[in-house]
């Protein structure tokens, strides 16, 4: 059976763009023009995902979301023209699982709704506890015993160097590793002209398991210092 | 009819509080003042019974004139009795206590002839004189005879001739004075007398009064004193009176001060006489006519006089009895309508508030001087201001009696005075209750507040100058006055004290005023620098960018703000006050208007800021220097408002307007795709899509850019600041590039130094500020040429530097920094033309320093930071 996600946005055409990128990877979409029709909605439907706009009539999406907040654990990706980090900040605090700027890259949006699902249906609670030999991050969850990345539960295929510097970060999340560091580390010889060597293998690592590589997540660079693996 | 009826009951119960005080105080007073010396004597009874013969004067008068006639019979010459009113019986011819001065005062009073109003022994110019001939202090007879014979005064025989002369003088003129006594007292028929010595009659002027010890009272007369050389009698109305009681005399007692009691007995000589003296029941006035001078000259009539003026007394103190009950009935009701009295004292408060201070001051001084002169002029004792400085050299030591001297002093102050300074009283603290800044309505407060006018228009610098000069001779003055005081003090003190009160009191006086002008002045200085304390403070302020207005804002210090530079100042911009402190819209009106009111408060205009001005001046020196920075601020304040809120409207419109354009982009976007997507489509159409799609994806770069520069121009822009290494940034940049790099026409050429460089800036907008210039650098060069990227630090500054050879001419006079230059004036090229502006915003927000070079075809841009220590 097709998940149903509901889609709000007081732009029609955007809500059926969304529709159409929806349905087709396949799954059931729910359409609402405003915050309350929203509500209503999420009252009568078995809804599995909300896409929600923060700009709306009656209800706004901020609003809307708090009000779903208190009776549903549904995932929900918020979905706006602002794109300033306090915006992302303000709705992540207010509950939503994701946020996407406006104007989004249909790719990346089938992406995030796509692991927003598998982590919310498959996973099931991300807040259990770690079994020992796994390290979990957000989506990520890494075995340190197997050496294997998973991206909400898919494995990510990964070359031994990959493997080496994924295997780094994900024992040290937060921690900033300059290039040359990693270079040492991973490649286990003097650094010398690291910087690209080191960031082609990151961007290499972020394809595989980033939702939008451009804006990596996960795999960050800390400008003049180094890299490092965000935490979430 | 209502209001009417409340204001003269209002005015009721005033007269009527008035009334009952007023009487009550005068009434009182007169009681006091009219009541006998000794209170064993205050006899209300007899006062009001009218006979005279029943007061103290009259058993006074009658022993005095025993002891003359028991003194004319056994040494043939009257002794001269005093009476004091304190009661004191004394016999001599002088008596210490009376000065010079008032002794003169006497015989003038009595050289006019004012017998009988007194109660003093007939005496006139002649006693006196004779007096005056013996002129020694020697208070009786037998003194003088010692000091001329140096024997006993009965052994005569052994006298010199020239002792025997005067011996006999003083015989004849002993035998004069007696003549003139009884001349004297003979013709005044209220008091008959004889006086018998030795079974002989010396004196009478009755032929009835028989010195037998008849107790046959002519008619007319009721009183009969009868001495027998033994004891006295006294029939009264036919009835005898008990003079000796238990046969002891006290002198605090009624007993009557004759010969007679066991500790006052009859002396030898004394028993010989018999004297016998009858007092009219109702004294008429006797007058003799005198044939040398045409005139009338009245007898002694003492007996006359003081029955009026005991049947006066009497008259005055049941009136007075009367006043004071009917003021106490009056001060009873007028409790009952307190309110009206309150709001009537409320009504003369806002009178007096119209009064001048000094008028005030003087009419309380006046009626205090009038009060001292009463006290110097009352007949009785020596004045107060005397009372006190004897009181005071006896050390107090005596205080119980000086006190009851100063009492009675205080007594003997007129009704009118009392009720005087009651109601002075009343009114000053009536007025110092209800007017609380009454001193400022004054002559010398209006002459202080033109002054400080005046003096306000000069130049602070000299208003300074002069002020202190006046607190310098203030200083000066006073001292000297000080000096001159003390030394009064040290030269008169010990002896002359007199003098010396008032030159002390008029030193300390003046020493006051000084002091109280030096303390004057003084303050104002304080306070004038406390103003500028103020003042300097709200300078800084300003300086430092703090536009917010004075009151609303808590940490200006406006707790340093003297209450008087408070008022000043609100007066001038109180309304600004409160509109400074909304930015919000529309503030622009209240702004001027404000403007306009503080314009007004600081330049003399007229209507209410002119009198709000005079206070002003009168309470502070920097209040219009304060109200012209308030000015200076509010202008500030008003344009710094206006540009931030246009800065802040520009942000929200590109704000508002890349929101407004990204809804609708997202639809394209995301339908362009579903087109790319489709397949079967012609070729052509392909094209056209791809076009759409490339077009609609640098629109949302030039949206986005657009949003981020305006944000960082107008200083909104978060940033987050730390450490780093300028080299890695570069190379972690031109790495995250690598592939465009690989893919364009042109190569980069790095001089990067190995060991860190580290500098204090956002790593995320500097990587964005070297992206874009690597991206113009990619975009702008000549094919096949290169890009040298360096970077150099010499220990205090790293500078970066990208420089590529422009394709196309550079044209000198292009501003490439600002926002939609761009290199080509077609605006086809793929870029938004923000890139370098964005580069110079971030940097410049960085902290660092963004600088543009060409050199022929050569594009420079350098960016400079400084290196961060440790």
């Amino acid at each position: 059976m097709s998940e149903c996600i509901l889609v709000v946005d007081d732009d029609r055409e955007i809500v059926k763009a969304i529709s159409i990128l929806l349905e087709g990877e396949g799954y059931e979409v729910l359409k609402a023009y405003d915050g309350m029709q929203a509500l209503d909605v999420l009252a009568t439907h078995p809804v599995r995902l909300v896409l929600i706009d923060v700009m709306m009539p009656k209800l706004d999406g901020l609003s809307a979301l708090m009000r779903i907040r208190e009776k549903q654990n549904i995932p929900v990706i918020v979905l706006s023209a602002k794109s300033e980090d306090t915006d992302k900040v303000l709705g992540l605090s207010m509950g939503a699982d994701d946020y996407v700027a406006k104007p989004y890259n249909p790719q990346e949006l089938a992406a995030r709704v796509k692991s927003q699902l598998r982590r919310y249906t498959c996973l099931g609670d991300i807040h259990a506890g770690s079994r020992i030999g796994e390290i979990r991050n957000g989506r990520l969850l890494y075995r340190t015993d197997e050496k294997v990345l998973y991206a909400d539960g898919e494995p990510v295929k990964l070359t031994a160097k990959e493997t080496g510097i994924v295997d780094l970060f994900m024992r040290n999340p937060g921690r900033v590793f300059p290039a040359e560091e990693i270079y040492r580390r991973v490649w286990d010889e003097d650094a010398f002209a690291s910087e690209n060597t080191v960031m082609v293998h990151i961007r290499r690592i972020r394809e595989k398991m980033e939702l939008n590589p451009k804006e990596p997540e996960y795999l960050k660079v800390v400008w003049g210092i180094g890299y490092k693996m965000e935490k979430h | 009819m209502d209001t009417k009826w409340k204001s003269i009951k209002k005015v009721l119960c005033f007269v009527v509080f008035f009334l009952g005080v007023s009487l009550t105080i005068w009434n009182a007073s007169g009681l006091l003042r009219r009541m006998p010396e000794k209170l064993s004597y205050w006899r209300t009874g007899n006062l009001l019974e009218d006979d005279y013969q029943q007061t103290w004067s009259f058993q006074n008068y009658m022993t005095n004139r025993l002891e003359s006639f028991l003194s004319v019979a056994v040494n043939g010459c009257p002794g001269n009795w005093y009476y004091y009113g304190s009661g004191y019986f004394d016999s001599g011819w002088s008596d210490e206590l009376y000065s010079w001065e008032e002794e003169l005062a006497l015989r003038e009073a009595e050289a006019t002839e004012m017998q009988g109003t007194e109660i003093w022994e007939g005496t006139d110019w002649d006693y006196y004189g004779y007096w005056d001939d013996w002129g020694y202090d020697g208070n009786d007879w037998e003194y003088w005879y010692e000091r001329y014979d140096g024997t006993d005064p009965g052994d005569r025989e052994n006298l010199t001739e020239e002792q025997k002369r005067r011996l006999e003088l003083l015989e004849q003129r002993k035998q004069k004075l007696v003549e003139k006594y009884f001349a004297d007292i003979k013709g005044d028929l209220n008091l008959l007398y004889s006086i018998s010595y030795d079974g002989k009659l010396l004196y009478s002027n009755s032929d009835v009064l028989a010195a037998e010890g008849s107790v046959q009272l002519p008619e007319g007369y009721n009183f009969l004193l009868y001495f027998d050389g033994e004891k006295v009698r006294i029939v009264k109305d036919g009835k005898e009176i008990d003079i000796y009681g238990d046969g002891y005399y006290r002198d605090d007692s009624n007993d009557w001060y004759v010969p007679g009691y066991r500790n006052f007995p009859v002396d030898e000589d004394m028993k010989k006489a018999v004297i016998c003296m009858a007092a009219a029941e109702e004294p008429l006035l006797y007058t003799t006519g005198m044939d040398n001078s045409g005139g009338y000259r009245q007898q002694n009539n003492s007996l006359y006089w003081m029955r009026y003026n005991s049947i006066m007394d009497g008259k005055l103190l049941r009136w007075n009895l009367i006043g004071l009950t009917a003021g106490l009935a009056l001060l009873f009701f007028s409790c009952l309508c307190r309110k009206g009295i309150r709001e009537s004292a409320e009504k003369i408060a806002y009178i007096q508030g119209k009064i001048w201070v000094e008028c005030k001051v003087l009419l309380l001084l006046a009626v205090l001087y009038a009060g001292w002169r009463e006290c110097r002029m009352s007949g009785y004792g020596y004045g107060i201001w005397k009372e006190l400085a004897y009181a005071y050299d006896y050390q107090w030591e005596v205080l119980s009696e000086y006190g009851g001297i100063l009492l009675s002093e205080l007594r003997y102050m007129s009704p009118l005075f009392w009720s005087a300074l009651f109601w002075v009283i009343w009114l000053s603290w009536n007025d110092l209750r209800h007017n609380r800044k009454g001193w400022r309505h004054g002559l010398i407060a209006k002459c202080g507040r033109t002054i400080s006018a005046r003096e306000i228009k000069l130049p602070m610098a000299r208003r300074m100058v002069r002020r202190n000069a006046v607190l310098f001779v203030a200083i000066i003055v006073s001292g000297i006055l000080v000096l001159v005081g003390t030394l009064a003090a040290v030269d008169y003190g010990a002896w002359r004290y007199y003098n010396v009160w008032s030159i002390l009191l008029w030193c300390v006086l003046i020493t006051a005023c000084f002091f109280l002008a030096a303390y004057l002045v003084g303050a104002k200085n304080i306070k004038a620098a406390r103003d500028m304390d103020v003042l300097s403070g709200r300078i800084d302020e300003i300086c430092r960018g703090n536009y917010s207005g004075f009151y609303e804002d808590g940490n200006c210090g406006s707790g340093m703000v003297s209450g008087d530079t408070g008022d000043a100042f609100l007066s001038g911009s109180g309304s600004a006050a409160g509109s400074g402190g909304t930015p919000g819209n529309g503030s622009t009106v209240e702004n001027s208007a404000a403007h306009n009111l503080a314009i007004q408060g600081g330049g003399a205009s007229s209507g209410k800021g002119a009198v709000e001005e005079d206070a002003a001046l009168w309470g502070s020196d920097l209040s219009r220097t304060m109200a012209q920075l308030e000015n200076i601020r509010q202008g500030m304040a008003g344009a710094v408002d206006e540009q931030m809120k246009s800065e802040r409207m520009k942000v929200e419109l590109i704000a508002n307007v890349s929101h407004d354009l990204k809804t609708p982009l997202t639809s394209i976007i995301s339908y362009v795709q579903f087109l790319k997507n489709e397949e079967g489509l012609p070729e052509h159409v392909q094209d056209y899509v791809k076009i759409l799609d490339e077009k609609s994806q640098r629109l949302k770069n030039m949206v986005q850019d657009v949003f981020a520069v305006s944000k960082a121009a107008s200083g909104e822009l978060p940033m987050n600041m730390e450490m780093l290494d300028f080299g890695k940034l570069l190379r972690q940049t031109m790495a995250d590039m690598d592939e465009e790099i690989q893919n364009s026409r042109v190569s980069f050429r790095t001089e990067l130094p190995q060991e860190p460089v580290m500098i204090m800036a956002d790593g995320q907008r500097m990587y964005r500020v070297f992206q874009n210039l690597f991206q113009n650098a990619l975009k702008y060069s000549l094919d096949g040429s290169r890009v040298y990227v360096t970077l150099k630090a010499d220990g205090k500054l790293a500078v970066a530097s990208v420089k590529n050879t422009s394709h196309m001419e550079l044209d000198e006079d292009k501003n490439f920094t600002e926002r939609f230059v761009r290199g080509d004036k077609s605006r086809t090229d793929g870029g938004s033309g923000l890139g370098l502006s964005i580069a110079q915003s971030f940097t410049e927000a960085c902290g660092g320093r963004f600088e543009l070079e060409f050199n022929a075809d050569l594009f420079i841009v350098k960016i400079s930071f400084g290196i961060a220590g440790g």
